[in-house]
């Protein structure tokens, strides 16, 4: 809206209904989202019986049986473990193999390079999740099926392609003199790489972790295929116990679900300045 | 000399040293299972250890032809494709207008507005799917709106009959006409209505109206029963909403931050030489975000063929298969009832190859638009 236009009122008043309209349409998509969340954790208090005769009204008489019973039945208390070790495990073997491999690629001179970035470029739009049945008969084949490391390993190869396109590009920008004249000391380059490279790629590191985080915590396809002990699955898994014959007992199945979303929404809350930043960072393509 | 190439050798065994790692986990993690799934889907391989049991080899190219008759194969790649489309006419030009309408300011609390509708991305899609699936059940929060609204509606007619009437006056006719409101709920429900239903009113207390009203509605007021979850031609539905629902908070934190790169002075600039916004969004915001915009439409149809977890758990690929999407259609081909591997691995040679060419549609478009973005 221009100025002059603002002053009109005809001018005063489309700029009105429009500022209405974009209130409007941020309101119903944003009520879309909290309303649903809100009447999950409400009715996760309710009983079931409770939920069947009233599934919009506050819970009468509010219980904690839910989470207890699905707390038991999702055997959660293995689940948190896994989830917290695969996360972590494979965010930091992503990051630590992105930037080495990413240090190589920008810094060193290697006819290689230019082959195998990019094949890992590639990979980008190669989402594992196509080769969920050949990745289950390979990870029998090797023996590996129903082990953490097959999961780790799986979780660290489909997230290397972007992470490495990241951190390979922002190593780039790292001046190369820097580099040269630590070499020139005497520096041999896994020590470039530590007291150099490493410190300096923090702001990188931190968006792949970011990307990663959020996407190993969720992730449902792969770990659904890969395992099949409930000493090795994760929460996304346990949760998706409370579907099928479970799902019409609507307590604890909600109880579940509150359980397993409460701690994303806790670290999205917290670090959201940095997960947009990430996001918008992350979402490249080959 | 000496020294040079040693420094070479250095610098080499340093290279190898740190790609190494990275590249083997990528090799045994992207490479190998595409080889497998070649060299399965050709084969009559059906399970169990791959050397050293029951024997198995080359069988052609059946897998393939298949697929391709298969019409549960086209179904699912169509859904994909419903999928890419409600993300390129839906997520994409709503993010778009969302993103805008923060950038200029038409609205306050920006960080709320992209925080709240980036909420869909950060839970499980598990959640996300058993959530959406109770909401649009028959025990959700609209099923009990709708209920409410209906019961509340037969209650008022039938007051209407029975103020017609002059109150609690139980004649056939009136009898007749509550059947009438009641429709097939009510005369399913007696063998013989007019008689049995009329008695049945004149079992209740003649100055206690609104008691027969409730328990008649209780009996007979329409229930909500949706039917876009078990009618085969509209399955797809829910599921689209909930993906266009997901994935708009994305596009919108994607277009945002690429607005804010956008020099602030040339649009305030083309203000000032009064541009509408029409022409702002036209000729300004649109050209700097072509590279973005083709790069989200990429991402969708990549998303589209790597999206399982959300069709998996609200509708499992039912009714009779008909939301099945290409990852779903190769999962249970591998894992429902008898187990299908050369099947299974020629889909996801089909699905790896439909990535590659988008691959190469990427390279194309990225000589057109020059550079990366």
């Amino acid at each position: 809206m221009s100025e002059e236009i603002k002053t009109t009122p005809l001018g005063r008043l489309a700029a009105a209904l429009g500022r209405f309209f974009a209130y409007a349409a941020m309101g119903i998509f944003s009520l879309m989202t909290i309303y649903p969340i809100f009447w999950l954790v409400m009715n996760s208090f309710k009983t079931t019986r409770e939920f069947q005769v009233s599934q919009l009204g506050w819970p009468k008489e509010p219980t904690l049986k839910n989470y207890a019973q699905a707390w038991e039945m999702g055997e959660f208390g293995k689940l948190f473990p896994n989830s917290i070790i695969y996360t972590a495990g494979a965010t930091a073997g992503i990051i630590l193999l992105a930037l080495l491999a990413g240090f190589a690629f920008a810094k060193l001179k290697s006819r290689a390079t230019r082959p195998m970035y990019g094949s890992f470029v590639i990979g980008i739009l190669l989402t594992t999740n196509t080769l969920l049945i050949p990745l289950f008969l390979e990870m029998n084949l090797l023996g590996i099926y129903n082990t953490r490391f097959a999961v780790l390993l799986v979780y660290i190869g489909s997230g290397l392609p972007t992470a490495i396109y990241l951190c390979t590009e922002y190593i780039k920008s790292i001046p190369s003199a820097l580099v040269e004249s630590a070499r020139i000391d005497g520096a041999g380059f896994l020590r470039i790489f530590w007291k150099i490279i490493l410190p300096m790629a923090v702001p990188v590191a931190t968006t792949v972790a970011i990307l990663n985080i959020t996407s190993i915590w969720n992730e449902f396809a792969l770990i659904n295929i890969l395992v099949s002990k409930t000493e090795l699955k994760s929460l996304p898994l346990g949760m998706f116990k409370f579907s099928g014959s479970l799902s019409t007992d609507y307590g604890k199945q909600f109880a579940a679900l509150t359980i397993g979303m409460t701690p994303m929404l806790v670290f999205y809350v917290v670090f959201r300045k940095q997960i947009t930043k990430g996001v918008a960072a992350g979402a490249v393509k080959g | 000399m000496a020294r040079r190439k040693k420094a070479d050798a250095e610098e080499r065994r340093a290279y190898w040293t740190m790609v190494l790692p990275a590249f083997v986990i990528y090799l045994l993690v992207m490479a190998f299972p595409i080889i497998l799934s070649v060299v399965l889907s050709v084969s009559d391989y059906s399970g169990g250890k791959m050397f050293g049991g029951e024997a198995w080899g080359f069988a052609g190219f059946g897998a393939y032809r298949r697929i391709f008759i298969d019409p549960y194969f086209w179904n699912a790649l169509k859904n994909n494709g419903y999928i890419v489309l409600v993300s390129v006419f839906g997520q994409l030009p709503l993010g778009l207008i969302f993103a805008y309408l923060i950038y200029r300011r038409s609205v306050r609390w920006p960080d709320f507005w992209q925080g709240v509708l980036y909420v869909p991305n950060i839970i499980s899609v598990i959640v996300v799917g058993l959530l959406w699936q109770t909401i649009f059940s028959p025990n959700g929060p609209i099923a009990e709106v709708m209920n409410r609204l209906y019961r509340a509606d037969f209650i008022a007619k039938l007051q209407g009959i029975f103020d017609a009437a002059g109150g609690f006056q139980i004649s056939d006719d009136l009898v007749r006409k509550i059947l009438d409101v009641a429709g097939p709920a009510g005369s399913g429900y007696f063998s013989d209505p007019v008689p049995e239903l009329k008695e049945l009113i004149l079992s209740y207390d003649p100055s206690q109206l609104s008691v027969v009203l409730n328990d008649l509605a209780n009996l007979f007021a329409r229930k909500w029963s949706p039917t876009f979850l078990t009618k085969p031609d509209v399955a797809m539905l829910p599921v689209l909403f909930v993906i266009l629902w997901m994935y708009t908070g994305m596009y919108l934190i994607l277009f945002l931050a690429n607005m804010q790169k956008i020099d602030a002075q040339i649009i305030e600039a083309a203000r000032i030489d009064g541009a509408s916004d029409g022409q702002i969004m036209r000729f300004i915001i649109l050209p700097a975000l072509s590279g973005t915009i083709v790069n989200s439409a990429i991402l969708a149809i990549s998303g589209s063929l790597s999206s399982f977890a959300l069709i998996f758990t609200m509708t499992g690929g039912g009714p009779s298969r008909v939301t099945e999407i290409l990852s779903i259609y190769m999962y249970n081909n591998a894992f429902l009832g008898r187990p299908n591997f050369p099947l299974a691995n020629a889909i996801s040679l089909v699905m790896v190859l439909i990535s590659f060419l988008l691959i190469a549609l990427t390279k194309a478009v990225e000589k057109r638009f020059g550079g990366k973005e």
